[in-house]
């Protein structure tokens, strides 16, 4: 009896831990593919670099995760910022503009050289990432100073945003052929370039929130913004900075995301990430409500809602049909954290240790 | 003064949002009818209503959502199910009246599902609904890939009658103009809308779902503790909004007469914007189904405004409506937030000064946004004028149809004579198709030849006079001026020892779907004659 209690124990702190279920997920999900799909895990060196559908989940993954870093910490702070996927098409818009202007003189500039560029990158990715922080800091004075509902305020930017890229572009597609800028989303240092870059901005955002104290106060806003300000916490200030952050994040994400695919094309670039974005953020057990969380079990959901994609894609299933699939599995994550279950579970498992306390 | 305006102001803090866009959408009609004469045709302005209907119907059921403090983003998604499923079960031959009764089940079923996660299990409406519109939006794609065409004769018959206004009739025929009429959906769309304004505002249910709504869901815990029927309430709103999208995804499929799983995306956006518009808090339990009309009607007119400028594209549809949404938002948290501050207990100078100081900041707000909004479009125009100024004319002057010619060329032997002009480049472009695979083309000034199969040009006869119906009467004659971008057409189809042309103009509803498709289907075979640098 006592041996068994002790071993509940632990399982138990495992098991409260944040990242248990987003990783008993992840690796359902790799158990499923290392039975179903043959070769899921080969990796192969070409040329030094690493390829294989295991890298091509973090790989595709990366813009998600970008999303996600930012909207782990609006979600912390009771907000949610719909408008992710608009900004990443601004920010691509931005830099397509200042690499290729042909669309300005409402022409299809088919440029071919690999070396041409019509401002230099760091300019382009300068006013890229400056044009996201704006938008961000244009949700953030709507939530934080003119007090809307940050999924309202958020809305108006998704759906005006896609309309303000495409007046950057003159509505065109525009192409990008500059190597420097596709070596972003394309190019390789033994692993993927892009996970480099998620990997400095989660470094950097993990040091911020965890070394220094603004995690406290992300965390203690999001609880209860009343009580931090009561308490001496600039509560507007933060909320003003975690939006305008998730804009830089969205920025580096559109920038990824369009030397991707070697064009700015505002209908198509983010069309739907938000959601993905949420979802990796609601799968990492952050409460929507706000308050504690956990940047790292963010990045687990990401790489769960790649997974799916990546394998339903290996098995054959189309890309939109996809879409079912995926709503199925987030009844069942919702199922997994709501409330109900989570008592109907300690009920059924420990009904003992509960009596104790 | 001043005095009295706030007064008015607290008083009709409800009001004023709901009159303000009903003015908007007036004036907005108003000022286009001014300047475009087309937008004087009556027919125009009941096309406002045709082009709308699904937007109302889904609305009206979104209304009562948000009222509660909810919101539902799955509507897109069960529209598009809704073509998609009844395009193919028509197609499978099942019976057209138990094709719609099934679909409304359908919609229903989704609405109550995602009603019982709501308020069951506690799940934010947000997720839930999300992950409703995806599920949709995926089975739409597993029941079927391509666009599925309706050509049930009961559909058609539903979605082309032409309902006449009365006392109208005679003063059009009087003018010479064609009766302006609506259609069926369309008064489905009000019968639901009296129906809905009656449910909100006379019965216990309705006082239930303003009871739920608002101030953080504080309301919804005393609306509880009342003893009201909190959970059936909500069950029914969900319930009752997957109806409404359901019948707004038939009477989309009655607008195109074909399903597809693409259809209606952004659509839930449109709704909720309207919604918004229409003088209804998001935050719920504040607001009038009687308002989400003119909301409707603004957004209407905003798109119809775009159509008739032309020279706009109609991703300015999308910054228009952002920007509409936010200034309503803005009016409505300022007119809440004078609430608050009178409930504080301050003294009645304080309050004024504070209540003087929101007033000018809201005042200022507003007027910084539409000075925004007014600087950007004059800039645009001025910029378009600037760039058309050098290199072409804004508006090219419609070269007429040269039937004569195309008379001749059928005389000649040519099957499939094709006529279009203006256009950007203010084309005036003659192309005719011979039974041999032979397709010329003329502007007057230089010519093309192009060679095809001859099997390609019987084809393409047999696919516009069987599919398209060409020689029907489902294939007639439209003219308006075209808009800038517009191509006028003129097509004469000679096959079969029979005959018949029709001309008709991009950018407009009024083009028969047939002719469309008939044009997409010979447009592949004409040789470039201009070909663009």
């Amino acid at each position: 009896m006592r041996k068994s209690n002790g071993h509940s124990f632990t399982w138990k702190t495992f098991t409260e831990s944040r990242l248990f279920l987003p990783l008993i997920a992840l690796s359902l999900i790799l158990l499923f593919d290392l039975i179903f799909i043959p070769g899921f895990f080969s990796i192969e060196n070409r040329d030094g670099n690493l390829h294989g559908s295991l890298i091509d989940i973090f790989r595709n993954g990366s813009t998600v995760m970008l999303l996600a870093i930012g909207m782990t910490l609006v979600i912390a702070t009771g907000g949610i910022d719909l408008s992710v996927g608009a900004v990443m098409a601004i920010a691509a818009s931005v830099a397509g503009i200042l690499m290729n202007p042909s669309a300005l003189k409402n022409e299809v500039f088919f440029v071919t050289d690999p070396n041409y560029t019509f401002q230099p990158l760091w300019l382009v990715i300068i006013s890229a990432l400056f044009v996201a922080i704006l938008c961000g800091l244009w949700n953030g004075v709507l939530v934080a100073y003119v007090r809307i509902q940050p999924m309202v305020a958020t809305l108006i930017l998704m759906i005006a945003g896609r309309g303000i890229a495409q007046l950057i572009t003159n509505g065109l597609r525009v192409q990008i052929t500059y190597k420097l800028f596709t070596f972003l989303g394309q190019g390789w240092i033994i692993l993927p370039f892009s996970l480099y870059i998620v990997a400095i901005m989660f470094v950097f955002t993990w040091l911020m929130t965890r070394k220094t104290a603004i995690g406290m106060f992300i965390e203690s806003v999001g609880i209860n913004f009343r009580s931090s300000f009561y308490s001496g916490i600039d509560e507007k200030k933060i909320k003003l900075m975690v939006y305008a952050f998730c804009g830089f994040c969205a920025g580096i994400a559109g920038l990824v995301a369009s030397s991707n695919i070697k064009t700015s094309d505002a209908n198509n670039i983010g069309l739907t990430t938000e959601l993905d974005a949420i979802l990796a953020v609601v799968i990492g057990g952050t409460a929507m409500a706000g308050g504690r969380f956990s940047l790292l079990a963010s990045m687990v959901g990401a790489l769960v809602m790649q997974a799916i994609t990546q394998s339903m894609y290996a098995i054959g299933v189309p890309a939109f049909a996809l879409q079912a699939i995926k709503a199925v599995v987030v009844v069942f994550v919702i199922l997994l954290y709501s409330e109900q279950f989570r008592s109907f579970i300690r009920k059924f498992s420990a009904p003992k240790t509960e009596a104790k306390p | 003064m001043m005095q009295q305006i706030s007064k008015f102001l607290s008083k009709n803090r409800k009001l004023i949002p709901l009159w303000s866009t009903a003015l908007l959408a007036l004036a907005a009609y108003g000022i286009g009818a001014y300047f475009f004469v087309g937008m004087r045709n009556p027919q125009v302005f009941f096309n406002l209503f045709r082009n709308s209907s699904y937007l109302l119907i889904s609305a009206i059921g979104m209304t009562l959502v948000i009222l509660t403090g909810g919101i539902d983003l799955s509507v897109s998604g069960v529209v598009a199910l809704t073509t998609v499923s009844t395009a193919v079960l028509l197609r499978e031959g099942l019976n057209p009246w138990g094709v719609i009764l099934l679909m409304l089940a359908m919609g229903m079923t989704m609405g109550g599902i995602m009603g019982s996660f709501i308020t069951y299990l506690k799940v934010q409406p947000f997720i839930a609904t999300l992950a409703g519109m995806w599920f949709a939006r995926g089975m739409c794609f597993f029941i079927s890939d391509n666009a599925v065409t309706i050509d049930n004769r009961i559909f058609q018959i539903l979605g082309k009658t032409k309902i006449l206004i009365p006392g109208l009739t005679e003063i059009a025929i009087k003018q010479g103009n064609p009766p302006p009429y609506v259609s069926i959906p369309v008064v489905v769309g009000f019968t639901l809308f009296v129906v809905t304004i009656f449910i909100a505002h006379y019965t216990r249910f309705g006082r239930t779902v303003y009871a739920i709504g608002g101030n953080e869901g504080r309301n919804e815990q005393s609306a509880r503790l009342m003893g009201l029927p909190v959970n059936r309430t909500k069950m029914l709103v969900y319930t009752f909004n997957g109806f409404c999208s359901a019948l707004a995804g038939l009477a989309l499929s009655l607008f195109v007469f074909s399903g597809h799983g693409l259809y209606a995306s952004g659509f839930e956006l449109d709704v909720i914007a309207s919604v918004v518009m229409g003088g209804t808090m998001l935050t719920g339990g504040s607001g009038y189904v009687f308002g989400t009309f003119f909301g409707v009607m603004v957004l209407a007119v905003t798109q119809a405004l775009i159509q008739f400028i032309g020279s706009l594209s109609s991703w300015w549809t999308k910054i228009v409506i952002g920007v509409l949404t936010l200034i309503f938002i803005g009016v409505q948290t300022v007119l809440a937030n004078r609430k608050v501050g009178r409930q504080a207990a301050q003294s009645p100078e304080v309050l004024r000064a504070v209540r003087r100081k929101r007033l000018w900041q809201g005042i200022g707000v507003g007027a910084v946004f539409v000075l925004v909004l007014a600087s950007i479009i004059i800039i645009s125009q001025f910029r378009a004028a600037s760039i058309d100024g050098s290199t072409e004319n804004t508006q090219c002057d419609v070269k007429p149809f040269r039937e004569s010619e195309a008379a001749g060329l059928i005389q000649d032997g040519a099957v499939i004579v094709y006529h279009r002009t203006a256009g950007p480049q203010c084309v005036d472009e003659l192309f005719a198709i011979y039974p041999d695979g032979r397709v010329t083309g003329t502007d007057g000034v230089n010519k093309v030849e192009k060679q095809v199969t001859p099997a390609e040009v019987e084809h393409l006869l047999t696919v516009i006079s069987v599919d398209h119906k060409w020689f029907t009467a489902d294939i007639y004659s439209t003219y308006l001026t075209p808009c800038r971008q517009c191509f006028a057409h003129n097509i004469s189809i000679s096959y079969d020892a029979q005959e018949k042309s029709a001309t008709g103009v991009d950018g407009t509803t009024a083009m028969p779907p047939g002719y469309a498709f008939a044009l997409a289907e010979i447009r592949p075979l004409l040789p470039v004659i201009n070909p663009t640098p």
